[in-house]
């Protein structure tokens, strides 16, 4: 059942649903852009940038326990119910989800500081930072089918975040064969591959995303199912 | 890594009851019901589960009380009410000429709104449905007395005056009383018209709390206006509007995620 | 004051609110100054007044002596009094003149007589003067002379009081005892022998033959009834003798010595000589006289004991068949009937029947209950004492049952009334539990209208205990022979006439043949039935306010 377009009769309700759906937009787009800035200042060496996404971290955890508040005293006050009420525990579960991405974008900016210590090879980063617009793009994607509650373009990341896997399969075997040829370049190429690992889990969490939009407009519990599983359930195979 | 079997099916009901399971009590076919010309009830088709709670709600006007009053026959008390259509109790039509209304009603007992003691004792009280069927044997009725206010949890409030007029009762204590009074005659079904709305939130409370503890032995439907009380006790929610049931099923269920836009509708608060 | 502050005056609606206490104190002041003139004329009757003894002397006439009570007095203006051809001194305008009641009406011809208060001399109040009230020919005023036992003097002069009321204790104890005895012993005798006749009567009808055994059996009982009669007709006989033993000497006031068997007299006391502890006394004693005692004199004199007995007694009736009457009914127009057009002009039509002129429900009463019914159920029943009716006769059956009809619409209403306050949620909890809707009205709906079914009542009884006008034709006379219960089976008779106390005043008041002794009895029986009729309503209401205080039900 389609989440509801039409007014409630609280105007004050109505509000209070409509600032949390936008304040957690508002983390996700912020969220978005920390990854952007991290992978950029990774590929350029940038460390200002790369400071500037370690301070604007704090913002991301302040969006998330305000959201969290907002939400916890809606369940206390309002008693929401169906619809509402899935939009409110989605949205719960969404921020944490969105931290953790933001986590992540803290991390690699940290790396960034590291590896501009040594010297290093644009080659190596272009691969990174094509996964890196990769997942970025599922992220996007994952938001927008949040804000448009599209099920099926939520489907399509799930699939999508899929694919990903396989890409950073391969660019862990490509880090290994580099530390295999040139020891010396272990510890910086570790530090690569610490930054793929943190897009993988930036990709894991953007597949719990799509699970929620999922459950909010369908209101089945697709968590921990496989695509194909998923299509069954929701009779779309 | 094994995978266990996925049941698609209990993913797709999402809930834990399953009605397919269930014995049948109370069945209502294109039931139809008329005051005078205007129509009450527009071709209700509902199955009432056994030994479950089922609770109806709708908006006021929505025909929750009047479907009610048919499974006891109550409105054979209003001269322009007209039925058309089917209901039956275990299987038997309960509308037939061949039935005896005040057998019925013994089957199908029935607490009211408004908490109404007879203005007697509260020994009278409880005894009155049995005094009826002719039951004046004093150990008898003392025995089902104390029966019946166990199972009201009220006979630890009353149990040392019982003789006295139960009109000096507080209205949760009525009401429990007249809960007391309906199951002492052992009927199938207890039919609840908003029991609790004339009452304070710790009565209400204690009268759903029996109300789960009934369940065990009746099979019980609950009108109600409070939707939070109908998600709190029933396991099966039938939400009407204007005469027609709109969607019936399991309570988590239609809280959680209705089918129909109308029950979301009036669930969540919007008349969009 | 201008014309603002009274128009706003006017508008705050004070002058309703005094416009209705002014009629409410009007009301109440003219029930309390009814009540009050009936009170103070009425009890004042008890009251032993002081007799007078005075010297009257008419215009060329000799002087007299007068001894008696002074009873009014009223100022008469010169211009009447010179039609009765009475002559005033020039200048006076008016005169007062004085009832005073004389008594001994068998000596003076008259015992209450109007005399000029100018003429009156000095009076005095001799303390030896008596007043005697007697069993016929009325009150008697005179001093005491002697006693005498079978003609010889045994007493006289000064203990010769206290050796009369001795006497007269003894004689009035004998008279009580040959009337119990006439009343039931002898009473029993005459019933068993009239029931006797009956059966005797009976067996003609049935056609037995004259020389059948059982006429034999009824000869005997007769004869045996025939020896106890003869037996009490002895003992009578003694009595009777014991009883004319003593007499008294009397000097009345013109000088004549007359002689009084005290078979004759009831009481006699000295007023001027009772100090005010004695005269309350006597008080107590002569209420309890008229309240427990016979009539006498043609209603005139003595207690009013029956009427009360009749009234109470036919009211009691009367409640018994109106209740069931009036609460079936009303049941049945408000529970089971229809409602439509046809139930709405019964309603009207029974609502209509309160307003019906009481005399016509005395006229249904004669033709059809006392001709019609009674008539046929002497056919049926009492064959044997025909052509003297039973029940076609006016009685206290019909009485009461005429007076049931007459406020059985009452009943119905109030009923009715208290059925409709019943909330509807007692019904439908008593239905819900599986009973019927006759169990429903038997054992809650009914319970709890009691108290208005109670208020439907009372409103009956008020109405029936003042109604004189349709009893008269349907069972009240002015003198009942005997009370409608007494111990000889079937102990209850409701075929007997029996006295009421609404008649009993019309009666007393206007068909007695000495009205101006009679007025004192008639206010005094008038307070009399309105304390009755209090006393009915204040035991009604108690029980109907203990039914209240049991079945307070949810009316809130």
């Amino acid at each position: 059942m389609a989440t509801n377009n039409s007014q409630h009769i609280s105007q004050q309700f109505e509000q209070e649903l409509q600032d949390i759906r936008s304040r957690v937009l508002t983390m996700g787009g912020l969220v978005e852009q920390q990854v952007g800035n991290a992978l950029k200042s990774l590929k350029r060496a940038d460390l200002d940038m790369a400071r500037s996404v370690m301070e604007d971290d704090r913002l991301v955890n302040d969006l998330e326990m305000k959201i969290d508040e907002e939400c916890i005293q809606i369940i206390a006050l309002r008693q929401p119910t169906a619809s509402d009420l899935r939009l409110v525990t989605v949205i719960l579960k969404a921020i944490t989800d969105l931290e953790r991405i933001g986590d992540e974008a803290y991390n690699i900016a940290q790396k960034t500081l590291n590896l501009t210590a040594n010297e290093h090879s644009k080659k190596n980063y272009s691969e990174l930072s094509k996964l890196g617009n990769h997942v970025r793009g599922l992220l996007r994607d994952a938001l927008d089918a949040f804000a448009r509650l599209d099920v099926d373009a939520a489907l399509n990341v799930a699939r999508e975040a899929q694919d990903a896997d396989a890409e950073y399969e391969s660019f862990m075997r490509t880090m290994l064969t580099y530390m295999m040829e040139d020891p010396r370049t272990i510890s910086r190429v570790l530090d690569l591959m610490w930054s793929a690992r943190a897009l993988e889990r930036i990709t894991a969490h953007t597949h719990n995303l799509c699970e929620y939009v999922i459950y909010l407009v369908e209101g089945k519990d697709v968590r921990h199912l496989s695509i194909e599983h998923i299509e069954k359930v929701l009779d779309r195979d | 890594m094994a995978e266990h079997a996925i049941d698609i099916s209990s993913i797709q009901r999402g809930s834990k009851m399953n009605a397919a399971e269930e014995t049948t009590c109370l069945e209502v076919k294109d039931f139809n019901l008329f005051y005078g010309d205007k129509q009450a009830l527009h071709g209700v088709n509902m199955t009432i589960p056994k030994n479950r709670v089922t609770a109806f709600i709708g908006p006021s006007g929505c025909g929750k009380s009047t479907l009610l009053r048919c499974f006891n026959r109550m409105n054979d008390l209003i001269d322009s009410v007209n039925i058309d259509g089917q209901m039956l109790l275990d299987g038997d039509d309960l509308n037939s000429r061949s039935v005896n209304v005040a057998d019925l009603r013994r089957q199908v007992g029935m607490v009211f709104q408004k908490p109404n003691p007879f203005p007697k004792s509260i020994y009278e009280n409880v005894a009155y449905g049995l005094r009826l069927q002719g039951v004046n044997d004093r150990a008898t009725l003392d025995n089902v007395v104390e029966k019946s206010l166990k199972g009201a949890a009220l006979w630890d409030e009353v149990k040392d005056r019982l003789h006295e007029s139960a009109m000096g009762m507080s209205g949760g204590q009525q009401q429990r009383l007249v809960i007391a009074r309906a199951i002492a005659i052992e009927p199938e079904v207890l039919l609840l018209d908003e029991p609790a709305s004339a009452l304070d939130p710790l009565s209400t409370l204690k009268i759903e709390e029996l109300i789960h503890e009934l369940k065990d032995k009746y099979t019980i439907v609950i009108v109600t206006h409070n939707m939070q009380q109908a998600a709190r006790v029933s396991d099966y929610t039938a939400f009407m509007y204007m005469g027609e049931l709109i969607e019936f099923g399991p309570t988590d269920e239609l809280f959680t995620n209705p089918k129909k836009k109308q029950t979301e509708d009036y669930i969540t608060g919007r008349y969009g | 004051m201008s014309d603002k502050s009274f128009s706003s005056w006017f508008k705050s609606g004070t002058p309703w609110v005094w416009l209705n206490a002014g009629a409410v104190s009007i009301s109440l002041v003219m029930v309390v100054g009814l009540l009050g003139l009936i009170a103070v004329r009425g009890l004042s009757h008890f009251w032993p007044a002081d007799v007078m003894e005075v010297s009257y002397t008419e215009p060329d006439q000799q002087i007299e002596v007068l001894i008696g009570e002074v009873i009014e007095t009223e100022t008469v203006p010169a211009s009447q009094l010179k039609r009765i051809g009475i002559e005033l001194p020039e200048g006076q305008i008016s005169a007062e003149r004085v009832l005073v009641k004389v008594g001994n009406r068998d000596y003076f011809g008259m015992d209450f007589r109007w005399v000029n208060a100018p003429w009156l001399g000095e009076a005095s109040f001799p303390e030896e003067l008596l007043s005697i009230e007697r069993r016929e020919w009325g009150r008697f005023y005179g001093r005491l002379v002697a006693v005498k036992q079978q003609g010889e003097v045994v007493a006289s002069g000064d203990d010769a009081y206290e050796e009369l009321q001795q006497r007269l204790t003894r004689s009035n104890d004998i008279i009580d005892a040959i009337k119990d005895l006439e009343y039931t012993e002898i009473g029993k005798i005459n019933h068993g022998i009239e029931s006797i006749r009956l059966d005797k009567r009976k067996l003609e009808l049935d056609g037995v033959a004259e020389d059948s055994i059982r006429f034999a059996q009824l000869a005997e009982e007769k004869t045996q009834f025939d020896t106890d009669y003869s037996e009490l007709q002895k003992q009578l006989a003694v009595l009777y003798t014991d009883l004319n033993r003593d007499q008294m000497v009397v000097k009345i006031s013109d000088g004549r010595e007359v002689e009084m068997p005290l078979a004759k007299i009831v009481l006699i006391h000295r007023p001027n000589a009772m100090g005010v502890a004695e005269k309350i006394g006597f008080y107590g004693h002569a209420v309890w006289d008229f309240v427990s005692g016979d009539p006498r004199e043609a209603n005139t004199e003595g207690g009013v004991f029956p009427a009360i007995f009749g009234t109470i007694m036919m009211v009691m009736i009367m409640a018994v068949l109106v209740t069931p009457f009036g609460v079936i009914a009303a049941v049945y127009l408000k529970e089971y009937a229809k409602q439509g057009p046809m139930i709405r002009l019964i309603r009207i039509a029974v609502n209509n029947l309160a307003g019906v002129p009481s005399i016509v429900y005395g006229v249904f009463g004669l033709g059809f209950f006392v001709y019609f019914l009674g008539g046929n159920i002497d056919e049926l029943f009492f064959q044997a004492s025909l052509p003297s009716p039973t029940f076609g006769t006016p009685g206290l059956m019909w009485a009461s049952l005429t007076l049931a009809i007459l406020t059985v619409p009452v009943v119905i209403v109030a009923t009715e009334e208290g059925l409709s306050r019943i909330p509807r949620a007692i019904r439908e909890g008593s239905l819900a539990l599986g009973a019927t809707k006759a169990e429903t009205l038997w054992r809650t709906v009914l319970p709890m209208a009691a108290p208005a079914m109670m208020t439907g009542l009372i409103l009956a009884v008020a109405r029936a205990a003042g109604e004189v006008a349709p009893l008269m034709m349907v069972g009240v006379v002015k003198l009942a022979p005997a009370l409608a219960v007494d111990n000889i089976a079937p102990y209850l008779h409701l075929d007997r006439q029996f006295m009421h106390l609404g008649f009993h005043i019309y009666d007393v008041g206007f068909q007695s043949p000495n009205v101006e002794a009679a007025r004192p009895l008639v206010y005094a029986t008038a307070i009399l039935l309105v304390f009755i009729i209090i006393g009915l309503n204040l035991v009604a209401i108690q029980i109907r306010n203990r039914l209240r205080e049991t079945y307070k039900a949810s009316e809130s």
